[in-house]
């Protein structure tokens, strides 16, 4: 696979580069949109969550300033929301082409994962500045990791688009399914709230089901760009295996999926 | 040497059928097949020399155009073979392989790159490309607002300057105007001499008798015949002619 991507690194190349500008063509503020989104959601969650229903009050410990809490967990999970939204019609999106020309198809999910990457990148830098500017302390230990963090996320984001961009053209249901899917995924994942609040919960149902709270991907990961400023959220290596193995085994098998499908793409598109 | 074989070339389709939940069940009500399967290419063979002009012809719906979406490997094949030696141009129905939101300029680089040609190659090719399909002064229009002609001659002018040893082209000079199909003829019967291989589609079929060599007869996804394009031209008018007559007769 990689052998053919680079092939055609020229193709890759226009494709990010084209979806990078065309994405805020016409629009004022441009590029600013990648910092001005996240930095919108991070105001009105900080008002609805952290004022309205004052979610901190009381067991805030450990979370000091809520807001950079929402904004480097929204950040990460808003380069996979979008990886996924964009990614599941990425071929379905270039029926013209891909009904008229025969190239690798896997490059339209490949350059979905490239061009949100672009945005994901100076949008976490936002987290920095936001941080530095609160006067809240960074741990450079962990801030080391975050290529790594950033390479595991993308492997299990592009493993996901493979399946639902393939699985779309067959059944357009994938598109209204991932919207819905995204929601709850994202109310399952610790962004609006720190894990430490489901063991302070004392409801049964809740205590039961924090065990099996990190067993979704992406509240591994999104925890571990949460440790990078709350050292209490880390997660145990156990859970961070558990992702890196999931992640492989998911990216090899939706891979198998796309080829597979892939040979009927171009009569059903 | 041949620039195409093509052995036994099998390609069934499913004819529209209802996906949906509701039309699942009412299928496994009824107890029958959820979707009837249709024969668009029946065992085709014919091969095309390296250098030579080759002509497919053939009624509405024969399967031309599946024909040359399985070649250019947009489709895969049921069953038989295909063995290309070369570089394949599909030029494939109206509007091919461009992306409607992107310019005519963007377009060019994309199917530039597409075909893999480097950098270098492009800005080379760029301005002659642009040249030929004569539209300098749309070129930084979004290919959605091209009438269909213009989208042609673009289609045609990318397709001839990316060095391709197979050239596929599938009906797109249909709507060009009258200078612009006699530049395309003329460049076509220039790409033969140069040596590169033709496989033309058309339903016009006088510039074919001066441009191809050879033709083949497509009916119903079968070969009906193949031979030398006069001959072959005669005998598919001919076979058109009296059915026309009954027709008019009714
Ligand atoms: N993707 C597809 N799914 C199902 N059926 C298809 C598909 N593509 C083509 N067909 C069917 O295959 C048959 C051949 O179509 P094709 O487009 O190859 O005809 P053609 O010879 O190019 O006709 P024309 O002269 O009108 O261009 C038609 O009956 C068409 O309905
Ligand atoms: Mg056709």
């Amino acid at each position: 696979m990689l052998a053919e991507m680079m092939k055609y690194k020229e193709l890759l190349y226009f494709l990010v580069h084209k979806e990078v500008r065309i994405r805020y063509r016409n629009s004022l503020f441009g590029f600013f949109w990648t910092l001005l989104e996240p930095l919108g959601l991070m105001v009105i969650y900080t008002i609805v969550f952290g004022y309205i229903l004052n979610v901190t009050e009381g067991r805030g410990e450990g979370i000091q300033h809520y807001s950079l809490f929402i904004l480097s967990g929204l950040i990460p999970w808003t380069f996979f929301n979008n990886s996924m939204k964009k990614g599941t019609k990425s071929l379905s999106s270039n029926a013209s082409l891909i009904k008229k020309v025969y190239f690798p198809r896997e490059i339209f999910p490949v350059t979905m994962l490239l061009s949100n990457l672009v945005n994901f990148v100076p949008a976490f830098l936002l987290v920095f500045v936001v941080a530095l500017s609160l006067g809240h302390p960074i741990d450079w230990g962990q801030l080391a990791m975050l290529p790594a963090f950033v390479l595991l996320q993308s492997v299990f984001t592009l493993a996901c688009v493979f399946f639902v961009s393939v699985l779309n053209i067959y059944y357009r249901d994938v598109e209204f399914i991932i919207n819905l899917v995204l929601r709850g995924w994202m109310y399952l994942s610790p962004i609006i709230y720190p894990v430490s609040f489901l063991s302070q919960n004392e409801s049964d149902l809740v205590q039961q089901f924090a065990d099996f709270y990190f067993l979704n991907p992406m509240a591994v990961m999104i925890s571990l760009y949460h440790g990078i400023f709350y050292e209490n959220q880390m997660v145990s290596p156990g859970f961070i295996i558990y992702t890196i193995v999931l992640s492989l085994v998911l990216l090899f098998s939706s891979w198998a999926i796309f080829k597979r499908l892939n040979r009927r793409v171009g009569e059903v598109i | 040497m041949e620039a195409i074989v093509v052995k036994n070339l099998t390609k069934h389709f499913r004819k529209a059928y209802d996906k949906t939940l509701k039309g699942f069940f009412i299928s496994l009500a009824k107890k029958e097949k959820r979707y009837k399967e249709f024969t668009a290419l029946d065992d085709v063979s014919f091969s095309v020399q390296q250098g030579e002009s080759y002509a497919i012809i053939g009624k509405n719906g024969a399967g031309k155009s599946t024909l040359f979406k399985v070649l250019s490997g947009i489709i895969a094949p049921d069953t038989g073979s295909i063995q290309i030696n070369g570089k394949v141009a599909p030029l494939i129905e109206l509007g091919a392989g461009l992306s409607r939101d992107l310019t005519g300029s963007e377009n060019i680089r994309l199917n530039c790159a597409i075909f893999g040609l480097n950098k270098g190659r492009i800005k080379e090719v760029y301005d002659d490309i642009v040249a030929f399909s004569e539209l300098e002064e749309f070129i930084h229009t979004p290919v959605k607002f091209y009438s269909s002609g213009m989208k042609a001659r673009l289609g045609f002018s990318i397709a001839i300057h990316i060095d391709a040893d197979i050239i596929l082209i599938d009906e797109v000079l249909a709507v060009g105007d009258k200078d612009f199909k006699k530049k395309c003829y003329a460049k076509m019967e220039e790409l033969r001499d140069a040596g590169k291989t033709l496989v033309v589609v058309s339903h016009s079929l006088k510039p074919l008798r001066k441009i191809c060599d050879r033709a083949l007869i497509l009916d119903q996804g079968r070969v009906a015949d193949v031979g030398e394009i006069g001959a072959m031209l005669d005998q598919y008018e001919n076979e058109k002619k009296p059915k026309k007559k009954k027709q008019k007769g009714a």
